[in-house]
């Protein structure tokens, strides 16, 4: 983490400009895509350090891969021999009769250099290691190690990720992480240096329906590392979204301008831990004594033009709204709660967790207010915004959908949350009404360009609201479970697609998920 | 008291500032009471007198600053009165001798800085000046190099912009002002890769335009 002079400083940035600015036209870092094929969709994979019968990681790698069916050949390597799942373990990775494209590692790190020596024979194209124990334990000689093999890998002209970390997630190519599940192949791919915040991020992600394109732990990043693998998800055609969990970073220069090219194309979601350290060292200034590094994080990340997140939770709220949304208008959001009864103070409180988490909540047009008094009646409504349409429950179904249509069409409105309670509808609709009032969502999201949002809050009949989020999110449309985290969401996408309004008329690389309206 | 020549004195700062174009008062050494009398007749009263001494970092805490002297006997006094509270506090500083500078009226303050981040390098920071930056640490930060956006975006990002719109029938600063100091600083910067630390506190912001009153520049 030397700090470089400004004179490098200015060096790597006119590289930076000769290299990618001057691209445009062609694929941002489309370069990435080559240079990294054989990590995300590897021909073969080896995994060192398996061995039969043990529940050791490399023989749970092995097991992760051939159940999940990754259709290439999977080579166990250890040095004791024998069978797993019917696979052959070759002793040395220079016995595989095949060729081998990525190499899984997880042996002690006495035997790492010995076996990029290997790798470089074989011909390898990338090796990832599992094995830790490198600068993140013991700071000097860990780093030394790690310089060594750094060394031997471009010697051998073989990539290293890691060391200390589960690598690759690529459900189209069938890779999942350690014991992770496949999930669907999908738009949105991540990196994160830590290997537990991946799992997590895809196993929460995969369960809220986030299809995911690539995912990847880089851990120690000691050669490839977060700006390699964010500039490859910009180039990727699968992926229209990113999300990042980072905490440090050996080149900030070098990242700053990667986030900075990556925000533009693609919306870039980044969780920064580690934020509360204690500030830098003794400072002279005020500037210097104020400047902690949770803060400069902030600010680049702002500068860049990402979206800045704060946890896991508005990491995956965040992807999911951008997977979820082709359209998208503004932060005017309307707030329908009540949809049976018990809309009074629901509604109020929705309204405060929009408006502190910076939406604007605007009133309706006098037009669309006398056409809901006429609808629902005056007395034990409120028909501003938020708008309580529990007076429906005494109309029937039809008069809740004409009411929500009136809601979606007014022309200052740009989102619809719904605030949805099971435990309230359930028993006065029954689960027959209920799945007639969610089939309406799910038209009304369709037949218009306003993003339709669901906020189902935990309660009493979870089986019954797991599975209705299930159908919602099936049908595209973003489920939250409290209006805090829908609104923060909301705020999240409309922040970064403002900022980056401006370009998207007319650049051509520039193609989100959403759509962005040109008129205003 | 701090070890270093690494910390230019407020006349060097100043001088080296005015050069890059950096709005700053002007500020210059007397190395006698003699010489103090004579530029504070040249500037035209009321001055202010500041003790000039590498080693001294804290000037007010120390006696060293002088504020609105009227006259030249007002002048005298203060020069003698701060090189011995100066001596007193830090005995084995060494004294240049006393900066003088008109006394500039008063303005919103603000302060604009730079400090090294050991990850991202040099980075530019801006907040309401005075001690609302040490309660209230309401400050913006971004990375050299500071374009005109992001230094509009710094200014409108702090709580405190309201005032510097102009509050209560305050005097609204002139934004614009603000944003090409800060865009200079940043050039300043990137050009002398040898600061380390820079304070601008306070800057004058004015509704026609910012100036430095006060500078410190600390090199590697």
């Amino acid at each position: 983490m030397a700090e470089r002079s400004l004179s490098q400083r200015r060096e790597a940035e006119q590289e930076f400009d000769r290299t990618h600015r001057t691209s445009r036209g062609s694929t941002l870092f489309e370069e990435k895509l080559d240079e990294l094929e054989p990590i995300f969709y590897p021909k073969s994979i080896a995994v060192v350090g398996a061995s039969a019968g043990s529940i050791k990681a490399g023989s749970l790698w092995v097991h992760t891969l051939v159940s999940a069916g990754f259709p290439g050949p999977v080579y166990p390597v250890g040095s004791r021999g024998g069978r797993i799942r019917e696979l052959e373990i070759f002793p040395n990775l220079r016995l595989i009769p095949g060729e081998v494209d990525y190499v899984i590692v997880s042996i002690p790190r006495q035997s790492v250099l010995e076996l990029l020596d290997d790798c470089a024979v074989k011909n390898v194209k990338a090796v990832q290691f599992f094995t830790a124990g490198f600068s993140e334990m013991d700071a000097r000689q860990g780093y030394m190690l790690e310089e060594q093999m750094l060394e031997k890998a471009r010697q051998g002209g073989v990539r290293i990720i890691g060391p200390n970390c589960i690598g690759v997630y690529c459900p189209e190519r069938r890779i999942p992480f350690l014991m992770g599940r496949l999930g669907e192949s999908g738009s949105v791919g991540f990196v994160s240096q830590s290997g537990g915040v991946a799992g997590k991020l895809a196993t929460t992600g995969i369960a809220r329906r986030i299809n995911y394109s690539k995912g990847i732990s880089f851990g120690n990043g000691i050669d490839l590392d977060a700006s390699d693998f964010l500039q490859y998800l910009a180039a990727d055609p699968k992926t229209d979204v990113i999300g990042a969990y980072l905490e440090g970073t050996r080149d900030g220069v070098r990242l700053f301008n990667t986030i900075k090219e990556v925000a533009r194309v693609k919306p870039l979601v980044v969780w920064k831990g580690g934020r509360t350290e204690a500030g830098a060292q003794a400072a002279m200034s005020h500037t210097g004594s104020l400047a902690s590094s949770g803060a400069i994080w902030s600010a680049m990340l702002r500068q860049a033009g990402a979206i800045e997140v704060h946890s896991l939770e508005e990491l995956t709220d965040t992807l999911l709204i951008f997977q979820q949304v082709r359209h998208w208008q503004g932060a005017n959001a309307a707030i329908i709660g009540g949809l049976a009864d018990g809309g009074g103070g629901i509604s109020v409180s929705a309204g405060d967790a929009c408006t502190e988490n910076g939406l604007n909540v605007p009133s309706l047009s006098s037009e669309t207010r006398r056409e809901l008094r006429k609808l629902l009646g005056e007395v034990g409504s409120i028909l501003r915004n938020p708008v309580d349409v529990s007076q429906s429950q005494f109309r029937g179904l039809p008069t809740l959908f004409q009411a929500i249509d009136l809601v979606t069409r007014d022309a200052a409105i740009d989102v619809v949350l719904i605030q949805e309670d099971i435990d309230i509808l359930l028993p006065i609709y029954s689960q027959k009404g209920l799945d007639e009032i969610n089939q309406f969502f799910m038209e009304l999201g369709n037949r218009q360009n306003k993003p339709i949002i669901v906020v189902l809050p935990p309660g009493s009949a979870e089986p019954e609201r797991l599975q209705l989020e299930q159908k919602l999110l099936a049908a595209s449309i973003p489920v939250f479970c409290s209006m805090e985290r829908a609104a923060k969401a909301v705020f999240n996408a409309n922040m970064y697609l403002c900022r980056h309004r401006n370009k998207a008329s007319h650049t051509k690389s520039f193609e989100l998920p959403l759509q962005v309206r040109s008129d205003s | 008291m701090t070890k270093s020549q690494n910390v230019l004195t407020e006349v060097e700062s100043k001088e080296f500032l005015k050069r890059a174009g950096i709005p700053v008062v002007a500020t210059k050494l007397a190395r006698s009471k003699r010489e103090a009398l004579s530029i504070s007749k040249e500037m035209g009263f009321p001055v202010v007198l500041k003790i000039c001494s590498h080693d001294v970092v804290h000037k007010t805490d120390s006696g060293g600053v002088r504020l609105g002297l009227a006259n030249a006997a007002q002048v005298g006094r203060a020069y003698s009165e701060i090189v011995s509270s100066v001596r007193q506090a830090y005995p084995e500083a060494r004294i240049q001798g006393v900066s003088v500078q008109p006394m500039a009226p008063s303005a919103v303050e603000v302060i604009v800085g730079m400090s090294k981040d050991p990850q991202f390098g040099p980075v530019l920071m801006f907040g309401l000046g005075g001690i609302l930056v040490e309660v209230l640490k309401d400050v913006s930060f971004r990375i050299v190099p500071v374009s005109e956006r992001d230094a509009r975006d710094m200014i409108r990002e702090i709580k405190g912009y309201p005032i510097l719109k102009g509050y209560r029938g305050q005097k609204p600063a002139s934004i614009p002002a603000l944003e090409k100091l800060i865009v200079k600083v940043s050039q300043f910067v990137e050009k002398n890769p040898q600061i380390e630390e820079l304070d601008l506190n306070p800057v004058f912001a004015y509704p026609d335009k910012a100036v430095a009153i006060d500078a410190r520049i600390i090199l590697e």
